[in-house]
């Protein structure tokens, strides 16, 4: 059981979600097999994290044969970076299931139990063909739940964002493909474990190729400006447990992948990369934060957010010192959790209003004094309200900025500011003023309150108590950073 | 009696053949036809399956045939899947052509009949002796796609084949008698040692005559542009037989030319690398532009079959640069695309035995509520086609993309990834017209019957060659079908 740990905490799920499709479960079964099954993998998770050594590089690694003639292995590991965005993906199910205690159409719980196989397993893999597999695996559940069960252009906006992801994706695969062949023809061996793979020596120009092609795969994913024309449309029409996964989970894992891949495979060509992404990842910040202040949507207003933070996010990845990386690292956590919150938030809106147009909300804290604190809370936390994990980690990343250069910090440290206007506005219109609207607004019951509470007491103890966190990453991040910037010496 | 035994698949198929054509006549019921002709196919099916693996380049009958028919597992597991095709063509069409009033017994030896002339044609070692095969297979293939005497679009599909396919027919002559004329010879082993013993420049003639093979066999597997018939024909022919055409018959061409392209000509194979290149480019961005331009699934799925055989055609012009994973790599994408287009074509005729109108993309809009299991199943013949991770098509793209990268080929490869891209489009389509409309009918039960429980079955190993280890013996997974394709090939040298 210990040893293989983490090939049940991947694929719990999908086998609970089998187990139930053959025997043709009743929904009420079926809300109970997936939550039971959300809960024990958070039980699973938590164990891990404990017995996790924070000084050790790769932990619980399970290595197996998979495919041998061509060298796939069944390639499992956690380490510093894979355990965080694990601990989201476990800590966001549970309450995503409870929000949706009362869906009663099927395929939806299916979807999400596949969907949490599909990124789990993402995370965890340390072998190219297995990554991809996930990869790929985890956009089917996201098209379909679109598709199927969202929204506007539902339909039209499914296969915009698989076919936009899988274009990136493709790209991956022939970089893979191409890596894959090096090893071959160097040691005559097929083998796409990330371990052997790093010590392929290529030379500057295939390296740099091969790096777009996966810089592409994650950029589309996370989305950078000019990558990210699916991505409103989609968050926009789809329902509120894939817009969740999607902006916590998924678009982190395109950061992930930068992290894990591109600095593990190609530490010494990313480089080449650093003023394109940092340039994009500036316009982003401005540019998000516009189309953020001017949306009337609130899912597209916080998609648009969404974007400007995770470029905030790869901004500090490519400022490559320690305060940026710390900085990036914590905010993949704390916007996860925020962004979880809030996406809950605007999905309990939708539940009432039936709309999520800020023009047609309003007056809603006279009503609801449990649901304005929440919902305000999770904006301020997204908008880095001090005390909340937000603020700890867009400081950490902005004194990164002013590390590497004087404008880009101060740019930084301005456009962070341009969040506070949006969300300010949004929560003057959204919660006070004057109703526009004549359904009548519950306020927040127990099972809610709930499901938002952990997400609440994890913001304000990331915020308050960074100490607490810092010691089980801090380490290996230094460790990891000093080789990527060994290798990036070893270059000039 | 050894040779009698190595000759008996092929015996059992033909003289059941014959047997059948006498009782076409007799007032048996079509089901009770079926019965016998399955029976035909299990019994050489299973004579095959204590072949395979035996011997290792065997004449047979040579006394009688000189070196005319060889076996080896090479051929042994075209016979299989060519078996197998045909068996499942018959079982899963069993609703479809109950509810035809046009089919009559005679169906049934035709199919049979033509898989005959497949299996001569996999064991051909000799120009003759394969066209022979080629045209037994073929005619009855005519015969079949016209099947439908009223429809006029069948009748259109059946003239339209016969013309062409005749016509590549006299190419494929032309270039015997050409070679003939180098070599002095027809047979394969000859012409080989004729190669072997002269330079390249001094076998102009012979050249020419392969190049002339070489269009019949583009025009076969419907090749750009030698595609005009495919979507017609395809569309013409009544389901099972599209079916049996697009599975079977199309990999039958594949056995052909690839023990002419890997053994006979295999000193000279990298003459025809830029000519490859250019019909795969062609092949590829053609085919993809006509399936996004479908509205029909059964016309989408023929044109498909063409981007197929543009990836196929990636690794046989990777064959001739040198690369040792390429020929593994058709064989493993031959039997990953039997798998696939045999289970979606057969859910598509089995959907189609109950309605009697064309399916279009629109018809699938909530077909996922009235058959969900159906539309899962569905759904993994498309990802597999679509050479989706974890199914076994993606497997058969990622050795035939290694290959061309082996071979150096890298805009090739690229240019497949991007039609693979392409066609996530027009088979994802029909994924979110089954999934993301809600249907007023009623959901159907699973109707658990032979068809059905085949095409469940089917599905399995789809997933289960993708993603299966040697976990359980016995049942090959993702390594044991390469290793099928690896000693397929490796009898061939």
């Amino acid at each position: 059981m210990q040893e293989h740990i983490l090939t049940v905490i991947i694929f719990l799920p999908l086998f609970t979600a089998v187990i139930l499709g053959v025997f043709r479960a009743s929904t009420r079964a079926l809300k109970v097999g997936a939550f039971l099954t959300s809960v024990v993998t958070l039980w699973l998770v938590l164990w891990l994290t404990y017995n996790f050594d924070p000084q050790g590089k790769m932990q619980f690694v399970e290595h197996a044969q998979w495919i041998k003639h061509s060298g796939m292995s069944y390639y499992l590991g956690v380490d510093f970076l894979s355990l965080t965005v694990l601990l989201l993906i476990t800590l966001i199910m549970p309450p995503l299931y409870l929000y949706m205690k009362h869906e009663e159409r099927k395929g939806y719980w299916y979807n999400m139990m596949l969907l949490q196989t599909g990124v789990t397993g993402a995370v965890l893999s340390l072998d190219l063909i297995l990554f991809y597999m996930f990869w790929e695996t985890m956009l089917l559940p996201i098209f379909i739940m679109i598709g199927k069960y969202g929204n506007g252009m539902h339909q039209y906006n499914a296969m915009k964002i698989v076919l936009i992801t899988i274009l990136g994706s493709m790209s991956m695969l022939f970089s893979i493909l191409y890596l894959g062949y090096m090893h071959y023809e160097t040691t005559g061996l097929w083998s796409f474990s990330l371990q052997d793979l790093t010590n392929i020596v290529l030379n500057a120009k295939t390296s740099v190729i091969l790096a777009a092609g996966f810089l592409l795969a994650f950029v589309i994913k996370i989305p950078l400006v000019g990558f990210h024309t699916w991505m409103a449309p989609a968050y926009g029409s789809a329902p509120t447990p894939a817009v969740v996964i999607m902006s916590s989970i998924m678009a982190k894992l395109g950061i992930y992948g930068i992290w894990r891949f591109g600095f593990g495979l190609f530490e010494n060509t990313l480089i080449f990369y650093a003023p394109i992404i940092i340039v994009l990842a500036l316009i982003g910040l401005i540019y998000y934060a516009i189309r953020a202040i001017t949306e009337d949507n609130l899912r597209r207003m916080f998609a648009y957010s969404s974007g400007s933070h995770l470029s905030l996010i790869a901004l500090g990845l490519f400022l490559t010192n320690i305060y940026a990386w710390s900085g990036s690292l914590y905010l993949i956590g704390t916007h996860a959790l925020a962004s979880a919150g809030i996406f809950i938030m605007i999905g309990l809106v939708y539940k009432r209003f039936k709309t999520v147009r800020i023009s047609e909300l309003g007056g809603i804290a006279s009503k609801a004094p449990k649901f304005t604190f929440f919902f305000a809370f999770f904006a301020l936390s997204i908008a880095g309200l001090p005390g909340t994990g937000g603020f700890v980690a867009e400081l950490l990343i902005i004194i990164g900025a002013f590390e590497t250069s004087f404008w880009i910090g101060l740019f930084t440290a301005i456009t962070m500011l341009s969040a506070m206007v949006y969300i300010f506005w949004m929560l003057q219109r959204t919660l006070f003023g004057e109703q526009n609207n004549s359904t009548e607004f519950t306020d927040l019951n127990l099972r809610e309150m709930i499901m938002l509470f952990p997400l609440v007491v994890l913001l304000l103890l990331t915020g308050l108590v960074p100490s607490l966190f810092t010691p089980m990453f801090e380490p290996q991040l230094s460790v990891f950073l000093q080789n990527a910037l060994y290798a990036i010496g070893g270059l000039k | 009696m050894e040779q009698f035994l190595y000759a008996l698949p092929m015996m059992v198929i033909v003289i059941g053949a014959i047997v059948l054509m006498l009782l076409s006549n007799s007032r048996m019921t079509l089901n009770r036809l079926n019965v016998i002709a399955v029976f035909i196919l299990a019994l050489s099916l299973i004579v095959q399956f204590f072949i395979y693996g035996e011997k290792e380049h065997t004449y047979l009958f040579e006394t009688v045939f000189g070196s005319s028919f060889i076996l080896d597992d090479f051929a042994s597991i075209f016979d299989i899947m060519f078996t197998v095709g045909a068996m499942l063509t018959l079982l899963i069409n069993n609703e479809y052509f109950k509810s035809r009033r046009y089919f009559s017994g005679e169906y049934f030896a035709l199919i049979l009949f033509s898989v005959f002339g497949m299996m001569v044609l996999s064991h051909a070692h000799e120009l003759l002796t394969a066209f022979i095969g080629l045209e037994i297979a073929s005619l009855n293939i005519y015969a079949l796609v016209g099947y439908h005497k009223t429809r006029k679009v069948s009748m259109e599909a059946m003239m339209k084949y016969v013309v062409l396919g005749s016509m590549t027919g006299a190419f494929y002559m032309l270039g015997t008698a050409l070679i003939y004329g180098a070599a002095g010879s027809t047979s394969f082993g000859q012409i080989a040692i004729y190669v072997q013993n002269n330079d390249i420049h001094n076998l102009s003639m012979l050249i020419i005559g392969a190049s002339f093979i070489m269009i019949t066999v583009f025009f076969k597997i419907g090749a750009v542009p030698l595609h005009s018939w495919v979507l017609d024909v395809y569309h013409g022919a009544p389901y099972p037989i599209t079916m049996f055409m697009a599975s079977t018959f199309k990999i039958a061409i594949f056995a052909i030319a690839l023990r002419l392209f890997l053994v006979i000509f295999a000193p000279i194979n990298g003459f025809w690398t830029e000519l490859l290149q250019v019909f795969t480019i062609l092949t590829l961005l053609g085919g993809s532009w006509l399936a996004i331009n479908q509205t029909l699934v059964k016309r989408m799925l023929a044109a498909s079959s063409i981007v197929h055989s543009g990836y196929l055609l990636i690794a046989i012009s990777s064959i001739g640069l040198g690369s040792d994973l390429a020929a593994p790599a058709v064989m493993f994408y031959l039997i990953a695309y039997f798998l696939s287009s045999v289970g979606s074509f057969g859910i598509l005729s089995f959907i189609a035995s109950k309605k009697k109108t064309q399916m279009k993309y629109e018809d699938f809009k909530g077909f996922a509520h009235r058959r969900p299991y159906m539309a899962i199943m569905m759904t993994i013949f498309m990802l597999s086609l679509a050479g989706f991770p974890s199914t076994i098509g993606f497997l058969g793209k990622f050795y035939i993309f290694t290959a061309a990268i082996e071979s150096g080929q890298f805009l090739l490869a690229g240019l497949g990834i991007l039609t693979a891209f392409i066609s996530v489009y027009y088979y994802f389509k029909l994924i979110a017209m089954m999934y993301f409309y809600e249907s007023n009918e009623p959901q159907k039960e699973f109707p658990i019957g032979i068809s059905t429980v085949l095409i469940v079955i089917i599905s399995l190993i789809i997933i289960w060659g993708g993603i299966g280890t040697t976990l359980i013996p016995y049942i090959p997974g993702a390594d044991g079908f390469l290793d099928i394709a690896l000693q397929a090939i490796n009898s061939l040298k």
